[in-house]
């Protein structure tokens, strides 16, 4: 039997020091391992009011627990850091984690010995972290800097070998963007809200990985048989061949509800950004580490302005919803600015673009003045070009807009909550809407985790139209007592026919198992993997027999430590609110849209979002006043060491 | 080769999950390893389109039930019964569609 262990690979950037500490099974279980004990070093190092580019911020980097090896899905790696997102009006930053696939990078760290990398202090000159057999090496970049991301990664692969894997930043990381984000092995993106710009903070371009040491799990026969299971399912599944044919071009008609603007008629949208528009691009369709279910893309502009031009990554519902709020008709246009964004600047394209779309119309009503924008910010695709590239290097109004949505109420007036489509919450807009999507969960979770991004939070809820006896099968397997079963699906009227708060409590336990084994959520949106088989994966890999019941109480541990850092910095309920724009009914061609409940049976208002958030923090344990860990819930899942780090009550 | 049988590469299919070499390794040594397996994963820089490449002087196809072939469920490794042992490699672009 494997005697199962975490290496962590500590890099200190200030003092161009590396050093590894290995935790044992004993030590790491109670947190899980991977991301969950990832978010105890933050807790215990990170100090409360830091800002997050000063050098006393950190970035945890965690492969999945399950990452390296072949079982379904398994190549996530969790990104843990102080986003520099301004989240509220007094400035303050949420800590909160953000999760990616890839080929290379999460596998190499693990193959390389490193289970984690955690990033403190602060440059003097450009760096490349280089993880491998040996350990980690800081080497110099000062040839680096200032390249965009894809030149930088394939040159990083051509020094290191051709299964290097490659996290990098692209030049608006370097400039700190606020918004800017990381890309790992070219195809995946990682962190909104501003990971690469807290690397760029750090003066790290890059972090590559290559190892050529092998991962072991306790119990290979039991672990190999259920993988090879679950791999079969996936393989079987009856949308399997739709799926690898279109990877994340697929599921336009589910996408079309979840993002749709409202603002052209829906066969209008199907013309200009459908499948089919998406089919003349589409190129091909690649998989992440050890998954049957491939999903990243390979696109090229087949004809016109940016014809010949090709990418990689996703660029498909990015360009579809800003393409309508824009009212570019042209989908080519905006893959091009996808693409710039993607494998140059590293700007974040979902804030990007809705901020420009806020300027725009704030200026056409007369809010936003020529004088204080420095020149006419016309709604047409050369004004929406140049605030992208400004944005991207923080030239004149692109300053401003670089700091988010509360500099530009600071310096141009309109208040983020003015803002039309889906809505801001903690700083950040959300990709979905819950007035088309439907207030279903991971909505729900956009408002109650510290960073307010889906971040890989997916179980059937988040389409529209499963049965309620689905949604109820797939929470059975989360091994819940009869309780806590009647308490999520008693029908309320506020909340429908089941609980949207309790609901999310669970599942985002589950969701944080989920990142710390390192599984992709398209197993878990598609029900193709279970809570129980998750908890037998993890047993079989580490040694130790767990239910689900017992490892999501471990995913609660630490959406505890997550939600106790964020109170350490001044969150409270206060800041846990739905945007403005969900109670006004969207004016849709086809009519108004107004947010409901998950199975439509009624028009949700402000009072029923109270009170499922009342539930939500019942549920937890926490105080329902100021939305923190209580130090008695704390205590009761074993974290008492932390009980006396609750802020005070308002 | 002490078995006989013939892999069949079809470089048109690999979508680059890696699950060859890793079902490889774990057949070979019980642990899972890219570099540790019979098989290396060529790269295209340019599309980001894989291929594997089978190292004969490696690879014993598992006895008759080659576990790549048993891993890729994108059918890009396929597994024949033949009177003699083969790897034959079916070239088509990186990647696409079908």
């Amino acid at each position: 039997m494997v005697t199962w262990t975490e290496r962590t690979w500590f890099v200190d950037l200030t003092a161009s020091r590396c050093w590894s500490e290995v935790a044992s099974l004993e030590e790491v279980g109670p947190m899980i391992g991977g991301s969950g004990r990832g978010w105890q070093i933050m807790a215990d190092r990170l100090p409360p009011g830091v800002d997050p580019f000063a050098p006393e911020n950190i970035v945890v980097l965690n492969p999945g627990v399950l990452v390296g090896t072949r079982t379904i899905g398994a190549s996530k790696l969790t990104a843990i850091t102080k986003f520099p997102t301004i989240a509220s009006e007094d400035h303050r930053f949420y800590t909160g984690s953000c999760t990616s696939g890839g080929r290379y990078f999460a596998v190499g760290m693990r193959q390389a010995g490193c289970d984690r990398l955690v990033i403190l202090g602060r440059a003097s000159r450009p760096v490349v972290l280089a993880v491998g057999d040996g350990g980690v090496v800081i080497e110099d970049a000062e040839d680096l800097w200032g390249r965009g991301i894809d030149e930088v990664s394939v040159e990083l692969v051509r020094r290191k070998g051709s299964d290097a894997g490659v996290l990098a930043i692209g030049t608006a990381g370097e400039k700190m963007v606020r918004n800017a984000i990381t890309i790992v092995d070219r195809t995946n993106s990682l962190g909104r809200g501003g990971l690469g710009a807290v690397l760029g903070s750090k003066n790290v371009k890059a972090i590559v990985a290559r190892g050529t040491g092998g991962v072991r799990v306790a119990d290979p026969q039991a672990y190999n048989d259920l993988s090879n299971e679950l791999i079969q399912r996936a393989a079987t599944w009856p949308r399997h061949d739709h799926w690898i044919k279109l990877g994340l071009a697929a599921g336009w008609s589910t996408f079309k509800h979840t993002q749709n603007p409202g603002m052209w008629t829906k066969d209008r949208w199907d013309e200009l950004y459908g499948e089919e528009k998406r089919l003349e691009s589409l190129r091909s369709v690649i998989a992440c580490a050890s998954c049957p279910l491939s999903c990243r893309l390979r696109w090229q502009i087949p004809d016109g302005e940016f014809g010949g031009e090709q990418g990689l990554g996703s660029p498909y519902s990015k360009s579809a919803t800003s393409g309508q709020l824009l009212g570019i008709e042209d989908d080519r246009k905006m893959i091009h600015l996808v693409s710039e964004a993607n494998t140059h600047s590293g700007i974040d394209y979902y804030t990007t673009m809705r901020l420009i779309d806020f300027v725009t119309r704030m200026y056409e009503r007369g809010r936003i003045s020529a004088e204080d924008a420095g020149f006419e910010l016309t709604r047409t695709y050369a004004t929406y070009e140049r605030l992208f590239r400004m944005t991207a290097e923080r030239e004149g109004i692109g300053d401003v807009l670089a700091d988010g949505w509360y500099r530009v109420k600071e310096v141009l007036g309109p208040d983020p909550q003015e803002y039309w489509y889906a809505g801001v919450c903690k700083g950040m807009d959300f990709i979905y809407d819950a007035r088309p999507s439907r207030f279903h969960p991971l909505m729900m979770t956009f408002l109650t985790r510290p960073r307010p991004h889906h971040g890989g939070a997916h179980t059937r809820t988040n389409s529209r139209g499963k049965s309620l006896e689905e949604i109820r099968e797939q929470v059975e397997h989360w091994g819940l007592s009869d309780e806590t079963m009647a308490r999520i699906f008693r029908v309320s009227t506020y909340a429908g026919k089941f609980n949207v708060g309790r609901y999310t409590a669970y599942m985002e336990d589950l969701m944080r198992v989920k990142n710390a084994l390192g599984l992709c959520t398209i197993y878990t949106y598609q029900a193709l993997v279970f809570a129980d088989e998750m908890a037998r994966l993890y047993s079989a890999a580490v040694g130790d027999e767990v239910t689900a019941r017992e490892l999501i109480a471990r995913g609660e541990r630490v959406s505890n430590l997550a939600k106790l850092i964020n109170a350490r910095d001044g969150f409270t309920r206060a800041d846990d609110q739905p945007p403005d724009v969900w109670f006004t009914p969207m004016q849709a061609p086809e009519g108004a849209i107004e947010m409901k409940d998950y199975f439509e049976t009624k028009v949700l208002s402000r009072d029923d979002l109270a009170r499922m958030l009342d539930d939500y923090y019942d549920e937890r344990g926490w105080d329902i006043a100021t939305g923190h860990p209580t130090p008695e819930r704390l205590r009761a899942i074993q974290l008492e060491i932390y009980a006396g780090e609750t802020p005070a009550g308002p | 080769m002490s078995a006989t049988g013939r892999l069949v590469i079809r470089t048109d299919r690999c979508r680059g999950c890696r699950s060859c070499q890793l079902a490889c390794s774990f057949a070979r040594t019980g642990e899972y390893s890219t570099s540790g397996s019979c098989i290396e994963i060529e790269r295209d820089l340019r599309t980001e389109g894989t291929s594997p490449l089978i190292h004969t002087i490696c690879c014993d196809l598992c006895g008759g039930r080659p576990a790549c072939a048993e891993a890729c469920t994108y059918g890009a490794i396929t597994f024949e019964p033949t009177s003699s042992a083969a790897i034959e490699y079916r070239k088509g672009a990186h990647g696409d569609v079908d």
